[in-house]
């Protein structure tokens, strides 16, 4: 009797716990349910604890409410001024209906969900990205920058399209997560970039030797007049040398036949060197002191 | 009454052959890996189904001959007829006997080899399936209902079969009619396959399929076991032997009920006494329930404690709404109703978390004592950033007026730059609540924002100025951005660090950056070389000028000392030429003539014939000792 009876305790909280699992359910905090009845809604549930009919009868289909995050494709696009630009915008959604958003996607599918904002993403990215020049893209002038217009453009798009085909979703927030350029074009780009190295290289280089060249030609100058200062002052010093010595000429005036004579005399001197060749006769003295001595006339 | 065996036998196997083919054919119809796998149990079913029918009418003829033995031997009460060989007197019985020793371990061998066999190949099919596609959606209703109908007929049969089975006696009719009651139970949960795809779950038949296979697998495994086994079973006289074709987990599915009565069968006919009289396990059957029930009990309570790790924050959900009392539990003990009552989400609060924008740095990277610009160090993410050409560029490029290159290619990407950056976030969470509910994944949100901050910093900035003199400002500002963007999306953290670990120019291009460095080093030192060579001129020229001046300075003294030397001189040498003025003058000269002429070359002539022409050769001879000059030999070493 005893052993039946923890039997049957048994199979009765067996039983409960599967009657409890058939005919209730949860819907967590961060959940919102709606409860179809034979296929048609017939109710949309907040968070706790809720009866139901088992299936076949009734379905419960659970939605997240919080706000998902959606990345979209790196897609390229062309700007205004015809330039290949790659854009990929993040999107924070969230189900604003949940019973439309059932209705729109098969089984409340968020993939299904997320498929579709792919498409309507990529078509009001591509839009928005169309009308901008590159330069409200990235421009160092901050002034010219349009960076939150463009992403409030592309949202607003996204959410018209959402309101008007009544998803049951609604976008928070969206922002551009990527920017990026083609292959060619930024190779291009590094082209840019390494010849504006290569200006700055060039500047370099060139103005050292313009400087060295500038600073050598200075001291050249400088060294010139260092040097031409010099030579006038020696000449003047020289001068002063020549006029004191002028001070002596009165002297060799008081014989002035004698003062050439010593002039002629040491000008004679100084003008015999090692290499002269000196063809004289015997009457320049004193080898005309041979005179009358030897003869080559023939002797007698 | 045997002949009641022989039937329900009959019918068992009539049932097997008829609803394998119809669930071969539904399978097919239905494209349905669940309804084949089925069939393959179906098949075995009902192979097993022949093989105990035989068996039974082999038992029946051995049973039938001993009793016309039996009639014969009263009818002429002698013995003789037994002192004859058995085998002469039995046929039937020998012909048994030779069924169990040679079919039935060779029909052991073919259910293994179907077995084993079957699930390989429908594992094969349910794989090249899935890349294929499977079920048809159009005909999964069709096959739902037949797979009902069959599920249904065989549990209705199965079910009859098997209260038959536990009379005595009727032990072959217990494998087919198992056979029939999973058969039902494999139809139904193959039925429930086709109902998942029906309501827009694809994969649920091959799930099904995939679990039939694994459980036919099971059974090959055990068909070994049990061929193993057999060898070393005891042979106890008078015992009846367990057909091998009985499979336990066949008998064990379709009545789960018997699991104790089967599981003593099997220690019993293995062990070869009566385990499931000792005391163990007859305390073991009458508890389970008991220790079922505590089990239970104790399951459920273990959910009402929870243990909150340092650290950590826990987030109380009752009946899944944040319980408005205390719905956050902070690290300690805690009584909580148990599940599903109230559930516990933890977070690791304290915890301080990173993700990285831009590059990551990879391993290598990390063990590497250098990284150089230049040098490939982990895969490059490119930003594009702005860029205001170096005044330098705009302002010398040629064939421009303004400056600015006109051509076309240029003047498309001059507006951008590209940059290389690693900055790595760390954040922790301050508020659970927020960073629980508000966002999906709001680790991969604020990445996102972050990510956004980043580059719409960058493309506001100068490429140059970012690399140089904003690059201190850059983390500061980036920092308070990604804290705002995350206050305002409510996540719930603190960002505790944002830091540009790492930022460059593409290595494409940093080569080029470093030449600019190289070339500023070049420009410096040919100043320097200048400047050293403007100070040797200048230093040298006025040393030299110093020199002339002083020279001219000696030059001055030295004509001022001679001319008043000379004037002297000449006054005294008035006085001698007053005395003698002749005299004194030819000595002045004859004193000068032979010093002034002692290295000089003279010829004198000393003629008189006058009219004569005298030729003088005066052509420089090569002096003496250049002509006795040694020209070394060719020849020598």
């Amino acid at each position: 009797m005893k052993r039946n009876l923890i039997t049957i305790l048994t199979a009765a909280v067996l039983v409960v716990i599967f009657v409890l699992l058939l005919f209730t359910f949860q819907v967590r905090q961060s959940q919102v349910a709606v409860v179809t009845t034979f296929g048609k809604t017939t109710g949309v549930y907040q968070p706790g604890l809720h009866l139901r009919w088992p299936w076949p009868i009734q379905q419960v289909y659970k939605f997240d409410q919080r706000i998902q995050t959606f990345s979209d494709k790196f897609s390229e696009n062309l700007t205004k001024d015809n330039i290949n630009l790659i854009v990929s915008v993040y999107v924070g959604w969230k189900i604003s209906n949940a019973t439309n958003f059932l209705n729109s996607f098969p089984g409340g599918s968020i993939e299904a969900a997320q498929s579709q904002l792919q498409s309507i993403l990529t078509s009001a990215k591509s839009a928005v990205v169309g009308d901008h020049p590159l330069s409200d893209f990235v421009n160092a002038n901050l002034k010219q920058l349009k960076f939150d217009a463009i992403q409030s453009e592309i949202e607003q798009t996204v959410q018209s399209e959402l309101q008007t085909n009544d998803y049951g979703m609604q976008v928070k927030f969206l922002g551009i997560e990527k920017l990026g350029l083609p292959e060619s074009v930024t190779e291009a780009v590094f082209a840019r970039m390494k010849s504006e190295r290569q200006v700055l290289i060039s500047q370099a280089q060139n103005q050292g030797k313009a400087e060295a060249i500038k600073i050598k030609a200075n001291a050249d100058r400088q060294a010139s007049e260092t040097l031409a200062d010099a030579d006038a002052q020696a000449k003047r010093i020289e001068g002063q040398g020549v006029a004191e010595a002028a001070k002596t000429l009165p002297i060799f005036q008081e014989n002035p036949e004698l003062a050439v004579f010593m002039l002629r005399i040491k000008a004679l001197q100084e003008s015999l060197n090692q290499k002269s060749l000196l063809i004289f006769d015997q009457r320049t003295p004193p080898f005309d002191l041979f005179s009358g001595t030897w003869t080559n006339a023939p002797s007698q | 009454m045997e002949r009641n065996v022989q039937k329900h036998g009959g019918i068992n196997l009539a049932v097997t052959v008829v609803i394998f083919i119809a669930t071969l054919g539904a399978a097919s119809y239905a494209a349905s890996m669940a309804g084949q796998a089925a069939a393959i149990f179906l098949g075995l079913g009902m192979l097993v189904a022949f093989a105990s029918w035989f068996q039974m009418r082999l038992e029946e003829n051995e049973r039938l001959e001993r009793l016309e033995v039996e009639e014969l031997a009263r009818s002429r009460g002698e013995t003789t007829l037994f002192e004859t060989k058995e085998a002469e007197v039995f046929p039937a019985q020998r012909a048994r006997e030779l069924f169990e020793k040679f079919f039935v371990p060779g029909f052991s061998v073919l259910l293994l080899l179907l077995e084993g066999g079957g699930a390989w190949l429908l594992w094969r099919r349910i794989s090249a399936t899935a890349t294929i596609g499977g079920i048809s959606p159009d005909r999964a209703m069709p096959a739902l209902a037949l797979f009902g109908i069959f599920a249904l007929l065989l549990f209705l049969i199965g079910r009859f079969s098997v209260t038959i089975a536990r009379l005595e006696n009727h032990r072959l009719l217990r494998p087919s009619a198992s056979f029939l009651l999973l058969g039902a139970y494999v139809c139904f949960v193959a039925a429930l396959g086709i109902a998942g795809v029906r309501m827009g779950f694809p994969n649920t038949d091959s799930y099904v399929a995939r679990g039939l296979v694994l459980l036919l697998g099971l059974m090959a495994v055990e068909t070994v076991v049990t061929l193993l086994l057999e060898i070393y079973r005891p042979r106890v006289k008078g015992k009846v032997a367990r057909p091998l074709y009985d499979s336990r987990i066949v008998g064990l599915l379709a009545q789960p009920e018997n699991l104790f009565t089967a599981a003593a069968q099997a220690l019993d006919y293995q062990f070869g006494f009566k385990v499931s009289e000792t005391w163990f396990f007859q305390l073991l059957r009458k508890s389970l329930p008991v220790l079922f029930l505590a089990q239970l009990a104790a399951l459920l309570l273990s959910t009402s404690v929870v243990f909150i790790e340092p650290g950590e924050q826990g987030v109380l959900e009752q009946f899944g709404r944040l319980d408005s009392a205390c719905p956050i539990l902070n690290p300690g003990g805690h009584l909580i109703w148990p599940w599903p009552i109230d559930k516990v989400y933890r977070y690791r609060t304290d915890q301080v978390r990173r993700f990285d924008v831009g590059f990551q740095p990879t391993a290598e990277s990390e063990k590497s004592d250098t990284i150089l610009w230049s040098v490939v160090h982990t895969k490059e993410v490119n930003f594009l950033v702005g860029n205001v050409q170096p005044a330098t560029v705009t302002n010398n490029l040629p064939g421009s007026a303004s400056g600015v290159a006109d051509n076309d290619e240029m003047s498309k990407v001059a507006p951008v730059g590209l940059i290389d950056i690693s900055i790595p976030v760390q954040f922790r969470i301050t508020n659970v609540l927020d960073w629980a509910y508000n966002n999906a994944d709001p680790t991969n949100l604020l990445q996102d924002l972050a990510t956004r901050t980043v580059i719409h910093y960058l493309v506001g900035r100068d490429l140059n100025a970012v690399l140089s003199h904003e690059r201190s400002q850059m983390a500061q500002t980036l920092k308070g951005r990604i804290q705002a963007d995350a206050t305002q999306h409510h996540l719930g953290v603190e960002i505790l660090f944002a830091g540009v670990q790492d930022i460059h120019p593409p290595v494409k291009v940093a080569a080029d950056y470093e030449k600019v460095v190289a070339a500023g080093q070049d420009r410096i030192a040919d100043t320097n070389n200048a400047e050293a060579d403007a100070i040797q001129t200048n230093a040298l020229a006025g040393a030299l000028a110093f020199a002339n001046v002083n020279q001219a300075r000696a030059t001055r003294l030295q004509t001022e000392l001679s001319a008043w030397a000379r004037a002297d001189l000449f006054t005294n040498q008035i006085a001698a030429y007053d005395a003698a003025p002749s005299v004194y003058r030819q000595r002045a000269y004859y004193d000068m003539f032979p010093a002034a002429t002692a290295n000089a070359r003279k010829y004198i002539l000393l003629v008189t014939n006058t009219h004569n022409v005298l030729m003088f050769d005066l052509e420089d001879k090569i002096r003496e000792s250049l002509l006795n000059l040694n020209v070394p030999s060719t020849n020598s070493p």
